[in-house]
């Protein structure tokens, strides 16, 4: 390809192919095998047809002449039956191939993103963003089978075949390999030269088409109210146009290079027919194998029927892995492992002169934050949504890295800390509960994979969801749904809480713990919370301190304005 | 829905609207095309016979009848022209195929368009976005292959196999009925092929989706892996799943398979018997029916065609996918088209009964789907000058009264009259931000108007200070869905629209829901500036500073009005004003 960066974009994604060299190798064999059964089929035919008919005709005459029958009858039938199977294990094994690539990819890229930050994975949580990986990673599965296998095994196929041509006759060998060659060569660079612009935007076409939509939908009362319904839609029907355009050309040019192959493989039986009739006339060849030659070559056809369409969108693939290639690179300056172990028991809390600004937003969400908090402290931390809570949570948590500043944890610097022990010992209640798709056991397990099943069940009736857990049918090996969605909000929140309890953490960040809940649970949540918080240092993240959910046991209380702790928060402390 | 399909879908489509019957219906609408399509792929057809024609004549010329390679330049010019013409009609197959797919697809956009904005923002607004959103994309797009190529590729399917069928008939009779008798078994592995791919289609779907779902889960939950030290194990796991879906779906395409690999036995099975048959024939072996007739041109014409008689359904087996696809995302687009759109909804509203009212609800009540009844029946009428808050605690109904005041739903029973020529301003919790310039944010409302009034509404939002200090000012680009405005910010914007669109009737739904207090303060502000301008106002809210900015409270209880402080007063206004008249 022109562009150099093409082999430096495709290059780690060929090389975790790679890793199945063999299995790739055995997959274009089969593919080479049915074809080379295809032609050896249609070839011997005619050979096998024209002799007879000149042995018949011969006879007629009254000429001795005779034609062994069973060497090619058996060789007919051979290639008919290796054409069938060939093509069905062929399927079957490529087939297998693609979904051992599609394992290989999800588990290379899954332990990628497992090493992203909160500040990538949280725009990575979109469901389009996600859509679009899946679509990705389909595209680079089938990279084999569509772009590598097929024009490999087709190369071949024009090898031998201009080879075993040359063989009988030497010129029209030559011709057949200039006519298939340039052929092949522009039905693969050349379809992908001209098909890489439309088919490497077509992508971002669709998801602008996508985003004016949602935009659409969402906005519809507004738009309604205005009267700008009409406007906003001859938008959307822009962008339509747009992709539709872009489909046309590369619509057209797959269907150019359709018909392409045909007129070729054509033009290079006619010339195979001509040079061998030609050849023929000089007594270089017998009249059967001028027939069979032009018939070779025009089930040669087959090889080169998947290659334009394939080629012409290879944009799409490039794009693809661009993309995967830039997840990857984000996960790349992942920063180096610390090997301080955190002492047992509460933790204190240092935040000194933290600053944390999101790239592309006008204003930092924390600014100058200082916070001391000693081991065993219960802190309230107040503010409105967008105030910055979640931030302090995210930078404590070290899922985020402060943009300026120092944080501390029971007297180590955080980015010191071993993942290990920093996991073990701080926990979060966040906003977002992640249930997982999985048994109810299971997702209890995350939160101690050594629990037994005693403590699984004490860790449900620590919050009440013992009795309901045993009237499932299936108990703990009961499935929650996508997301958690069998589960009401407020038993979510409850498992999420039953997973801290089966913790020992000297951190806890409790984000709005009883959200959802009613108020006479929460008040008996509450009293046992209190209890299992002793000793154990706990930051509560709240709205505001007011009404029946105020948490238990709170020492002090600072609230955040605008990124800021703002100073009357101090004077409002309240013990609790 | 309990009313059922309207009646222009009924008119259209008949008495039910399936998948099947909406496909054909917007393949009537492109039949051009597709007729087109199939004619050019007819043409292949019927050009490919030609040129095995002349390849068979040119051998049997050259091999038979002696005839010199020289004397039969007029056949390989033939040939060779014949190429050309083929090529240029399998090309105008594409593009004619393509060409019914793209403006299917954008008849189908726009139809499903149409019926969401006739369902209004609330019904349409009621369904998830992203899905629908997927349905107006990607659904869209999984019609293309259908239309494109299956489609016309079904009319060849008979078309072609028949037309060889022909020649070959009047080429050798025998060797017919080995086609022929192929031919009841086309129907039969057609049904089998599509019975296997249709299986495969769907264990594969759920086996897929279920697969999608454990990968998409473990990602979307990172964080919390990461927040537990689990993501090793997680990465074992998401690997361990792909391993066992390749197992799962090897098991079924080994099924699925068969059927295509049956099809293409017959190819090779036809392509041997016919060499065999047609080489014992000349050479004399066979001595029954027309065999004793055969020669070499006959012969092997019927060896080329052979290939081609079963080519047609091989290429339909292969776009068999495309039908499957075709037929989910339309179950789909039809399960949307076949939802009620509330006719009364864009019909015109009748006017109020007297002057300075701006709209009023008579005896109006509100079912929602699931839900039951969820307003009225109840009485509302809004005057001029008003500020009205709407109060109740959550899930009473304060938003859908809003929206009934909005016209964005049709009551079910009762009628909403509005004042002559009404327009009205709408915001809510979420406001519609569009990649673009702040300046193309604003116009939304008000697309004539001048940078100077753009400059005064955001004033008047509070927002031109955070503009003024802007490099770009108006000209600032908003990032998707309005990224780097902060939600205070985003709530202004859409106020500035409010202040640019000069309605008189303003609606509000929530609109100081998570702001803090200092922004709600300023929010609170601007609407009484824009009371100030002689706007009526209609605040949803639970919010005390926004009530006590109200004049006039209204309180809702399971969809009924409980009370309404300015009942009284306001007819006493009415009073006045008539006096005054």
């Amino acid at each position: 390809m022109r562009d150099p960066s093409l082999p430096i974009t495709l290059r780690p994604w060929l090389r975790l192919l790679a890793r199945r060299r063999r299995r790739l190798m055995a997959g274009a064999a089969l593919l080479a095998l049915t074809l080379g059964s295809a032609i050896g089929l249609l070839a011997l035919s005619g050979w096998f047809i024209t002799a007879s008919a000149l042995t018949g005709m011969a006879l007629a005459a009254g000429l001795a002449a005779t034609l062994d029958v069973h060497v090619p009858g058996g060789g007919i039938r051979t290639f008919a039956v290796t054409r069938t199977v060939a093509r069905y294990v062929e399927r079957l094994y490529n087939h297998d191939t693609v979904l051992r690539l599609l394992a290989d990819l999800r588990g290379t890229l899954f332990a990628v993103m497992a090493r992203l930050d909160e500040r990538v994975l949280a725009r990575r949580r979109a469901s389009d963003w996600l859509n679009r990986l899946t679509a990705d990673i389909d595209t680079l599965d089938s990279l084999y089978l569509r772009l590598l296998a097929p024009p490999a095994v087709a190369l071949l196929a024009v090898l031998l075949l201009s080879g075993f041509v040359a063989l009988w006759v030497p010129v029209a060998g030559l011709a057949v390999a200039a006519l298939l060659l340039s052929a092949w060569l522009w039905l693969t660079v050349g379809q992908a030269w001209l098909g890489m612009a439309p088919s490497h935007s077509q992508v971002s076409h669709v998801q602008r088409l996508r985003s004016q939509a949602i935009e659409h939908l969402q906005g519809q009362a507004e738009l309604e109210a205005y009267g700008a319904r009409d406007a906003h839609r001859r938008l959307l029907l822009q962008r339509e146009s747009q992709l539709q355009q872009l489909q046309r050309s590369l619509g057209r040019l797959s269907g150019f290079g359709t018909s392409l192959v045909n007129l070729m493989v054509g033009l290079a039986m006619l010339t195979a027919l001509w040079l061998a009739a030609m050849a023929w006339e000089q007594g270089g060849i017998s009249g059967a194998v001028m027939v069979m030659l032009p018939l070779a070559v025009l089930a040669t056809g087959e090889a080169l029927a998947l290659l334009p369409v394939a080629f012409t969108h290879l944009g799409a693939t490039r794009a693809a892995a661009e993309r995967l290639n830039e997840l990857v690179a984000s996960g790349g300056e992942g920063t180096k492992p610390g090997h301080e172990a955190l002492p047992a028991g509460p933790l204190s809390v240092v935040l000194r002169g933290v600053t944390l600004r999101y790239p592309g937003a006008l204003q930092p969400a924390l600014e100058s934050v200082d916070l001391a908090l000693p081991a065993g402290a219960r802190l309230a931390l107040t503010g409105a949504s967008g105030a910055g809570k979640s931030s302090v949570a995210a930078l404590l948590t070290r899922q985020l890295p402060p943009t300026a500043g120092e944080i501390r944890l029971g007297g180590s610097a955080l980015h010191n800390i071993e993942e290990r022990s920093l996991r073990e010992r701080v926990a979060i209640l966040g906003q977002r509960v992640d249930l997982f798709q999985d048994s109810l056991a299971h997702n209890l397990y995350l939160a101690d994979p050594k629990a037994d099943e005693s403590e699984l069940w004490r860790a449900l009736a620590w919050v009440e969801l013992a009795d309901w857990a045993e009237s499932l049918p299936r108990g703990l090996a009961t499935r929650v749904g996508e997301g958690g969605r069998q589960l009401s909000g407020g038993q979510a929140r409850r498992l999420a809480l039953a997973r801290l309890w089966l913790r020992d953490p000297g951190l806890v960040i409790l984000d709005e713990p009883f959200a959802g809940l009613d108020a006479e649970l929460a008040a008996r949540l509450s009293g046992r919370l209190d209890q299992w918080l002793a000793g154990r240092t706990v930051i509560y993240l709240v709205h505001q301190l007011a009404g029946a959910f105020e948490p238990p046991g709170i020492t002090r209380h600072e609230r955040l304005y605008q990124g800021r702790l703002t100073d009357c928060a101090a004077h409002s402390f309240r013990s609790g | 829905m309990a009313k059922g399909i309207t009646e222009p879908m009924g008119e259209r489509f008949g008495p039910e609207l399936t998948p099947r019957r909406w496909l054909a219906a917007h393949a009537a609408g492109q039949r051009v095309w597709l007729t087109l399509a199939a004619l050019a792929g007819f043409a292949v057809g019927a050009l490919t016979i030609v040129q095995m024609l002349l390849l068979a004549w040119i051998i049997s010329r050259l091999l038979v009848d002696g005839a010199s390679v020289a004397s039969l330049g007029g056949g390989f010019l033939a040939l060779a022209a014949v190429l050309p013409v083929r090529a240029l009609a399998q090309w105008g197959q594409e593009l004619a195929g393509q060409e019914a797919s793209l403006r299917i697809r954008r008849a189908v956009r726009a139809e499903l368009l149409d019926h969401l904005a006739a369902m209004g923002p609330v019904r349409a607004g009621a369904r998830h976005t992203a899905g629908l959103a997927s349905q107006l994309v990607e659904q869209v797009e999984a019609l293309d292959g259908y239309f494109a190529r299956f489609l016309p590729q079904l009319r060849l399917a008979v078309a072609i196999p028949v037309m060889i069928l022909v020649v070959v008939l009047w080429l050798d009779w025998l060797a017919a009925l080995f086609l022929l008798l192929a031919a009841p078994l086309i129907p039969l592995f057609m049904a089998l092929v599509g019975m296997g791919a249709e299986r495969l289609n769907q264990a594969q779907f759920a086996a897929v989706s279920r697969l999608a779902g454990h990968f998409l889960d473990r990602v979307r939950g990172i964080a919390t892996l990461q927040l537990f030290h689990r993501t090793e194990a997680a990465t074992h796991e998401v690997h361990e799943a792909a391993d066992d879906y390749r197992r799962l779906s090897m098991r079924t395409l080994r099924l699925a398979f068969l059927s295509s690999a049956v099809l293409e036995f017959f190819a090779s099975v036809a392509i041997a018997v016919v060499a065999i048959y047609v080489g014992f024939g000349l050479l004399g072996y066979i001595d029954y029916g027309p065999s004793p007739q055969l020669t070499l041109f006959t012969g092997l014409l019927v060896l080329l065609l052979a290939p081609e008689f079963f080519q047609p359904l091989r290429s339909l087996a292969q776009h068999y996918h495309d039908r499957a696809a075709a037929l989910g995302a339309a179950d789909g687009m039809v399960a949307l088209l076949s939802e009620a759109a509330a006719e009364q909804r864009t019909g015109r509203p009748r006017p109020v009964r007297e002057a300075g009212q701006v709209v009023s609800l008579v005896n109006v009540t509100l079912d929602h789907p699931g839900r039951g009844r969820v307003l009225g029946p109840l009485d509302l009428t809004v005057r001029q000058g008003d500020i009205l808050a709407i109060t109740g605690p959550s899930g009473v109904g304060k938003s859908a009264l809003l929206q009934l005041l909005a016209g964005f739903v049709a009551p079910d029973q009762g009628e909403r009259r509005v004042m002559d020529g009404l327009s009205f301003a709408w915001m809510d919790q979420r406001p519609l931000l569009i990649p673009g310039s702040l300046a193309d944010n604003l116009r939304l409302a008000a697309p004539g108007a001048s940078d100077a009034e753009l400059h005064q509404a955001l004033r008047h939002a509070g927002l031109a200070d955070v503009v003024d200090a802007l490099p770009g000012g108006l000209a600032t680009p908003l990032g998707e869905r309005g990224s780097g405005l902060s939600g205070g910010q985003a709530q202004r914007l859409a106020l500035a629209r409010v202040f640019l669109s000069n309605s008189p009737l303003v609606l509000l739904d929530e609109p100081t829901a998570s702001l803090d207090e200092g922004a709600e303060a300023g929010i609170i502000e601007s609407l009484r500036q824009l009371s100030d301008t002689g706007r009526t106002l209609v605040i949803a809210t639970h919010h005390p500073a926004l009530m006590a900015l109200a004049t006039r409270r209204l309180v809702l209880a399971e969809g009924r009005v409980v009370s309404d402080s300015g009942e009284a007063k306001g007819d006493e206004k009415d009073d006045e004003r008539r006096d005054d008249a």
